[in-house]
């Protein structure tokens, strides 16, 4: 018994000691450290330009471009041509969408099943939502029925998409989120990124990679110590170590 | 406006206005066309069948001599441009399209249009050439024809991506022989695919990984050259890519850098890179895409063969991997046949593989695989399962002759695809060889029967595979399984697949018959039913032998009947001498003189048991051969190199002392 009480003490000490064993960076030593480090405002702006090409901001571009003197790295045309079709896909008029993407590379939608049956499944859902239903039906089996046979994977989505017709009120069905907005900008999304694989251009900008490699870095270095870690990436500011 | 679909023109409809004369109603129903079929295999097939691609064909054409003439250029363009790109599209993955695109002659058009002043034009067209060079049906590139190959350096020296692939796709299609891969490297296509592969863009380098491994496929003396005098610098390249960002380009260094391997024994065969290669290509399975249907193949080719590799693979918890992936399930076709022939290879030659895919019952999940829908994976289970039942302590403890197993392989023996059904007699052959006495259940599945009816197929792969199923059936098997095989064959078929065209054939029906009358003498009766058919077969079949290994079964074979009573002996005598006819070589003699040493060996043995000393009419025998020059051959043989022929002699000379009057007079 007397030997557990003689443990306690111990055990406790061992314990501050690892709690403890976490380095502490105060917020001063920290602040200039990062004062040396050195950033280019030329990579900045690169970072910035990369992100106004990638997510499709033709007129930003141009206006950086001229206001700062960075180049992007595609030609604002390729940009506008690819802001047409996501545009398109975002208004709901798919066909048109798909007569543009084939027009800049007709591989795309060609190569690619998965995109080319989330295009014709857009489609669908737009002219349920504009309560087409004859024609929806029609659609369903003359065009996305052959992309079930072609490609059993799709098979599932497939079924969830046509039990739209299902349902008279389709506002309340267990499907409904299928005519949400979001959905269109997840259509949007994946074409995009489509055109600019195509194009050998990377699908997400690096600032993206960047943020991500942040919370990354900031979760591994949580383990090892206290430091004032950035919580909040709006506003980059930060926060004190807690001691 | 939300797109609708009514006042949409039928697919017959579109093809008349193809053929109108207003060009803007040609143009509209040209490039309807096109974005209806694009991305659609079933519009493909439809317009197809309308005779969509001749109609095409024609305007690309009409309008080439448009360009010609100096006509209206834009408009013309435009028409280039659709009638290309609908061209490319039919024959994108989609071999009846190129084919279609082939026959109707757009090929040459095509490639002249390459030269074309409109950059949209030169884009559509280099598209649609690609797609074509991506099928087999692609004509073939004459690489050695010095114009030809001007022309394929000019591509890859564009500065459109859309035209320097298409320069890589043709070699990537077209390079077959060591002539014309040593052709691409003197014309210095390698260096130029180098340096697409370091400055190029995402697909250039993809595409170049590709070419390169082309032109380096079974290649030692080009692999070396490009490595070079630079030592090495080129191939790290390669092996910086294997680490790249992007799966594909990973799977596509990885597949450049085992075609290296497999060719050359000078480059990559540190411990260290083969450790990587399996890790990349193990973690590439994770791969939702293509990339990862495609990753266990290019494992096969590294490992096939190769126990070093095999071991690596194991120790990095392949089996594993694969296992769970399997059993995840819903599998795409193609990855899931991969899965099954990298197993398959994992378990070709070690045991410890075996163990550890019976120990984690992987066994189960590719029995169930022997019923799945596509052939490919039936044919893959096969494979696999032929793999692991090489694992003798297992097929000692009976553990595959069960029903899960056994009903499953058997009902595959009827299937439509032939090379599902080699496959499934490949694995039937291994696991026949039981030592348990549960061989019944092959009888009782109708496995046997089934045998014996793919013996009568059309197919001469299908009849040899299900003679060797039937041979290694009857080892050693229990005399009244050996008299229900006998009597389900019946002498006829039996002496007609001995006598069959094709070698392999005749091979395992000897075979067959040596394995059936070796054993109790009761079965050697089955030689001389119906008239002695099957020995009389073995004997002509002996006379003509095309190939050792027929010489070997069939000498065994009759080694087995000489093995019985003095009736049996003297009837292999006179098959042995009645052969002879206008010859005065007997084949004993060509088969003694034979380079071959287990055919040498067969023979002796044979001659070992004609002239046992225990049998009344072995010294009149022994008289015979040595008229006929045997005993002076077989004296001449007292140095084979083989051990087991001479130790065989040496038995003859002991029965020749005892018959010693007549050694005195040789």
């Amino acid at each position: 018994m007397s030997l557990f009480w003689v443990m306690i003490p111990q055990l406790a000490e061992i314990q501050e000691q690892m709690a403890s064993s976490k380095k502490v960076i105060m917020r001063e030593e920290w602040e200039k450290r990062l004062n040396h480090i050195r950033i280019r405002k030329e990579d900045m702006n690169k970072l910035v330009m990369n992100f106004l090409v990638t997510e499709g901001y033709a007129e930003a571009v141009a206006k950086f471009r001229m206001e700062t003197g960075t180049e992007p790295d595609m030609d604002v045309a390729m940009i506008m041509d690819r802001m047409a079709v996501k545009e398109a896909v975002q208004c709901g008029n798919v066909e048109d969408a798909i007569e543009k993407v084939n027009d800049l590379n007709p591989e795309i939608l060609d190569t690619n099943p998965e995109l080319f049956f989330h295009l014709q499944q857009q489609r669908l859902i737009e002219l349920i939502r504009n309560e087409k239903i004859e024609e929806a039906l029609e659609f369903a089996q003359e065009e996305l029925a052959p992309r079930g046979e072609e490609n059993q994977s799709f098979l599932e989505e497939l079924e969830r998409t046509v039990s739209l017709l299902v349902f008279k009120d389709v506002s309340n069905c267990p499907v409904r989120e299928l005519l949400d907005i979001s959905q269109r900008l997840k259509t949007a999304n994946e074409v995009n990124a489509a055109i600019l694989t195509s194009q050998s251009h990377e699908k997400d900008p690096k600032l993206h990679s960047l943020l991500k490699m942040l919370i990354w870095a900031q979760n591994q270095l949580d383990e090892k110590a206290t430091y004032p870690r950035i919580k909040d990436f709006l506003k980059a500011t930060l926060e004190n170590p807690a001691v | 406006m939300p797109s609708a679909t009514v006042n949409k023109p039928r697919p017959s409809e579109l093809l008349s206005r193809l053929t109108s004369a207003e060009p803007e109603v040609k143009v509209r129903a040209l490039r309807e066309v096109k974005n209806q079929i694009i991305g659609n295999r079933t519009k493909k097939l439809s317009f197809l069948k309308l005779g969509a691609v001749p109609a095409v064909a024609g305007i690309l054409a009409d309008s080439i001599d448009d360009v010609t003439e100096n006509n209206n250029c834009n408009n013309t363009n435009n028409f280039l441009v659709q009638s290309a790109a609908a061209l490319g599209s039919f024959a994108c993955g989609f071999d009846a399209g190129v084919q279609a695109v082939l026959d109707a002659g757009a090929f040459p058009n095509l490639l002249r249009l390459l030269a074309n002043p409109n950059e949209k034009v030169v884009d559509a067209v280099a598209r649609a050439l690609r797609m074509i060079y991506q099928s087999k049906l692609a004509p073939k590139y004459d690489f050695l024809q010095q114009k030809n190959m001007e022309f394929l350096i000019s591509l890859l020296n564009s500065e459109k991506e859309t035209v320097s692939g298409l320069g890589a796709s043709i070699i990537t299609r077209s390079c077959e022989t060591n002539l014309e891969q040593k052709a691409l490297f003197d014309a210095g296509i390698l260096r130029k695919l180098n340096s697409l592969l370091e400055g190029g863009s995402l697909s250039q380098r993809d595409a170049s990984l590709e070419s390169l491994a082309t032109v380096f496929r079974n290649n030692p003396e080009v692999i070396s050259k490009f490595a070079g005098p630079e030592i090495g610098r080129p191939l790290s390249s390669i092996i910086d890519l294997a680490k790249d960002r992007y799966p594909r380009t990973r799977l596509l260094a990885c597949m450049c850098l085992i075609v290296i391997r497999n060719a050359s024994p000078h480059f990559l065969q540190d411990i260290g890179i083969k450790t990587k290669l399996i890790h990349i290509l193990l973690e590439l399975l994770d791969d939702p895409g293509q990339v990862g249907d495609e990753a266990p193949f290019a494992f096969s080719s590294l490992i096939a063969q190769k126990e070093d590799l095999q071991k690596l693979a194991l120790e990095a918890n392949a089996i594993d991997k694969f296992h769970h992936h399997i059993k995840k399930g819903s599998l795409h076709p193609r990855r899931y046949e991969g899965i099954l022939l990298a197993l398959a290879d994992m378990c070709s030659k070690l045991e410890s593989c075996r163990s550890k895919f019976l120990s984690l019952q992987v066994l189960n999940l590719v029995a169930d695989a022997l019923t799945d829908y596509n052939a490919g994976v039936r044919a893959a289970a096969c494979i696999c399962l032929k793999s692991v039942t090489r694992s003798i302590k297992n097929l000692s403890a009976g553990y595959f002759m069960n029903e899960t197993i056994v009903i499953p392989l058997v009902q595959l023996f009827l299937d439509p695809s032939t090379s599902v059904q080699v496959a499934a007699l490949g694995a039937t052959s291994n696991i026949v060889v039981d030592f348990t006495t549960r061989k019944s259940i092959f009888v009782q599945c109708g496995g046997m029967k089934q045998l014996v009816q793919l013996a009568k197929s059309m197919e001469s792969s299908v009849r040899s595979n299900a003679l060797w199923a039937l041979k290694n059936f009857v080892f050693q098997a229990d005399n009244r399984l050996k008299e229900g095989v006998f009597s389900e064959l019946t002498a006829s078929l039996l002496s007609s697949l001995i006598r069959d065209p094709e070698p392999s054939v005749q091979e395992q029906a000897l075979a067959l018959v040596r394995n059936l009358v070796d054993g109790c003498i009761n079965l050697i009766e089955f030689v001389f039913a119906e008239d002695g058919l099957i020995l009389g077969a073995i004997g002509r079949q002996l006379q003509c032998a095309s190939k050792a290994e027929i010489g070997i079964q069939g000498m065994y074979a009759l080694c087995n009947v000489a093995s019985g009573n003095e009736f049996h002996r003297e009837a292999v005598m006179q098959l042995l001498f009645t052969q002879m006819g206008d010859k005065n070589q007997s084949f004993v003699v060509k088969f003694l003189q034979s380079n071959d040493s287990q055919l040498r060996t067969a023979t002796v043995w044979t001659i070992v048991n004609l002239t046992c000393p225990s049998s009344p009419g072995a010294p009149c025998r022994l008289e015979k051969l040595r008229n006929a020059g045997i005993v002076s051959q077989i004296k001449n043989m007292v140095n084979d190199p083989c051990v087991d022929v001479k130790v065989t002699i040496f038995f003859i000379f002991r029965i020749c002392f005892l018959f010693a009057s007549l050694f005195w007079l040789t």
